[in-house]
């Protein structure tokens, strides 16, 4: 370790840099892991990755363009599946949401037996992505728009409940006090002085995991639910074409979501 | 004074009418949402026989799976072994992400390109951003076959969009008076970048990248029910027989997966905590 003396008599020292701590540890892992997941280089096609594209987003089998763009035209059906999925789910989820983060939410009901478990089972649901709520709802009630909406509105209802209650404890709690000290009971002065924060910022989440669910919605139908993965699903054996016309408008779909959604929120805030 | 608050309270905006009428259209949305999915009883009432042998058979976890041992399994095959092959494929592709996100996150900033190059730097990353890592991975198992190197690429691709938003946004809110005083004491560039810059942005990318880690590892865990591998792969291959799934493999593999990303989630917390 360096020692520098200053003009002045003080010394200092060079403060240990903890990076060349961290930098073989870090190293060391890369490595240890990379044995286990050998990858063989020879077995990577990436001139295969360009012959897919090709087939993807050109007409294939004797079709034109016009072909090409006209089977994006018959896919309305599905995109109304999708977003009848997402909306039907995003919905519920966050609805069934708001009593267990009303309950959670250490600053409304100080009940900590209560809280603890009811936060720890909305992790616990957080863990589990849309996609395998979707296998799993599948394997439970068959093919169809139903298992993609319950499992939209599980995945809504545990990050909701998160981000809910973490919204509420952080609320300001004079109004809730005031309203208390005049003579409010806890359901009134609830109502006036924290839903009334709460609400806005309910709305705005609301929108932003109908967003997320639309991303993801996007692809349930391969696993089994409806709307525009179940094109994909039906044609990815012989024609891949439709399955590229498929990805486009997806594509399309999200980004006007996103495009919508940023807009509305913009204007809430 | 009374009777003032009283008419006035009278005249408080009658905005219930315009909730209730807002609220039935979005109930009746919603029922209208349920139109297509052909429900009926008889499919419900199945549904839920189904149910029942879920439930009793889920809890059942098969620890010779899971951890790989007994009938001539090896370590391999197991559960535990999938999770650590996951947890690869996320550390890489996360790694190859951020590395890809600095030119991205210099690009799409504006104290380093200027206004007009940084939206088109934006503009790219909210493509990236957008394009459903599902569909990548799909394009890609189709392309590169079914390798751990398709999902490190879908991974990698995909975090350059939410890296490199945030790396930008930190290096635009940096603290200058540290290069200011650095100015001030004669430092020259690869100096200036040395003890100015890098200590400076650092622990954000750093905290940046681990969190992104955490997102990562939770959608590692879905790419196998698209054909790519990882540990959603047993799952979708213990539900393919929709009409009697094999429940017991399936819990084994959704308790894995609790575990992994409970167990991820408190590290990387952890980390970040002590980062910042």
């Amino acid at each position: 370790m360096q020692v520098y003396r200053l003009p002045n008599g003080k010394t200092v020292k060079k403060p240990f840099n903890r990076f060349w701590i961290v930098l073989p540890l870090f190293v060391a892992l890369c490595v240890g892991m990379a044995f286990v997941i050998p990858i063989n280089w020879s077995n990577i096609r990436f001139a295969e990755l360009l012959v897919i594209l090709r087939k993807m987003f050109t007409p294939q089998n004797n079709r034109t363009w016009g072909d090409y763009f006209a089977f994006m035209l018959t896919l309305g059906d599905e995109i109304a599946d999708t977003l009848q999925m997402s909306f039907a789910g995003t919905l519920i989820g966050c609805f069934l949401a708001v009593p267990v983060a009303i309950i959670s939410a250490s600053n409304v009901v100080k009940l900590k037996w209560l809280s603890v478990p009811v936060k720890f089972f909305l992790n616990l649901m957080r863990t589990i992505p849309t996609l395998m709520w979707t296998a799993l709802a599948v394997a439970l009630v068959g093919f169809g728009i139903l298992p993609g909406i319950a499992a939209i509105a599980l995945f809504s209802f545990g990050i909701m409940g998160k981000m809910l209650y973490e919204a509420i404890e952080t609320v300001d709690m004079n109004p809730f006090e005031a309203l208390e000290s005049v003579g409010a009971n806890k359901v009134g002065a609830f109502r006036y002085a924290i839903f009334s924060q709460i609400f806005p910022i309910f709305i705005s989440y609301t929108i932003y995991i109908f967003e997320i669910n639309i991303r993801a919605s996007a692809m349930l139908g391969y696993v089994g639910a409806g709307g525009l993965g179940t094109v994909i699903k039906n044609n990815v054996m012989y024609a891949y074409d439709r399955v590229g016309a498929t990805v486009i408008v997806m594509f399309v779909m999200i980004l006007v979501i996103q495009l919508l959604s940023n807009f509305v929120r913009r204007k809430l805030q | 004074m009374n009777e003032r608050v009283q008419t006035t309270f009278a005249k408080r905006p009658r905005t219930w009418i315009a909730n209730l009428i807002l609220t039935l259209c979005i109930v009746g949305l919603v029922v209208y949402s349920f139109t297509g999915s052909q429900i009926n009883y008889n499919s419900l009432a199945q549904a839920g026989i189904k149910f029942n042998t879920m439930i009793n058979e889920i809890v059942d976890i098969n620890w010779g799976y899971f951890f790989g041992y007994g009938d001539g399994a090896s370590f391999n095959d197991g559960i535990v072994f999938k999770m650590l092959e996951t947890i690869a494929m996320t550390l890489f592709g996360t790694l190859i992400g951020a590395v890809l996100a600095l030119p991205f996150g210099f690009l799409a900033s504006e104290n380093v390109v200027g206004k007009k190059w940084c939206k088109v730097g934006e503009t790219i990353l909210v493509l990236i951003r957008v394009f459903p890592e599902l569909i990548l991975a799909f394009i890609l198992v189709k392309g590169l076959g079914m390798t751990p190197l398709t999902v490190i690429f879908t991974i990698g691709i995909h975090s350059i969009g939410m890296l490199g938003k945030l790396f930008a946004e930190s290096i635009d809110n940096m603290d200058r008076s540290s290069l200011e005083a650095l100015d001030s004491v004669g430092a020259n560039a690869w100096q200036k970048v040395r003890y100015g810059i890098i200590p400076n942005i650092m622990p954000e990318l750093t905290s940046v990248t681990l969190y992104r880690f955490d997102i990562n590892l939770r959608s590692a865990t879905i790419f196998g029910l698209v054909g790519a591998g990882g540990i959603g792969l047993p799952l979708s291959l213990a539900l393919t027989n929709t009409a009697d799934p094999a429940w017991e493999m399936a819990g084994t593999v959704l308790l894995a997966i609790v575990i992994m990303v409970l167990v991820v989630d408190f590290l990387s917390g952890y980390l970040r905590k002590k980062l910042v």
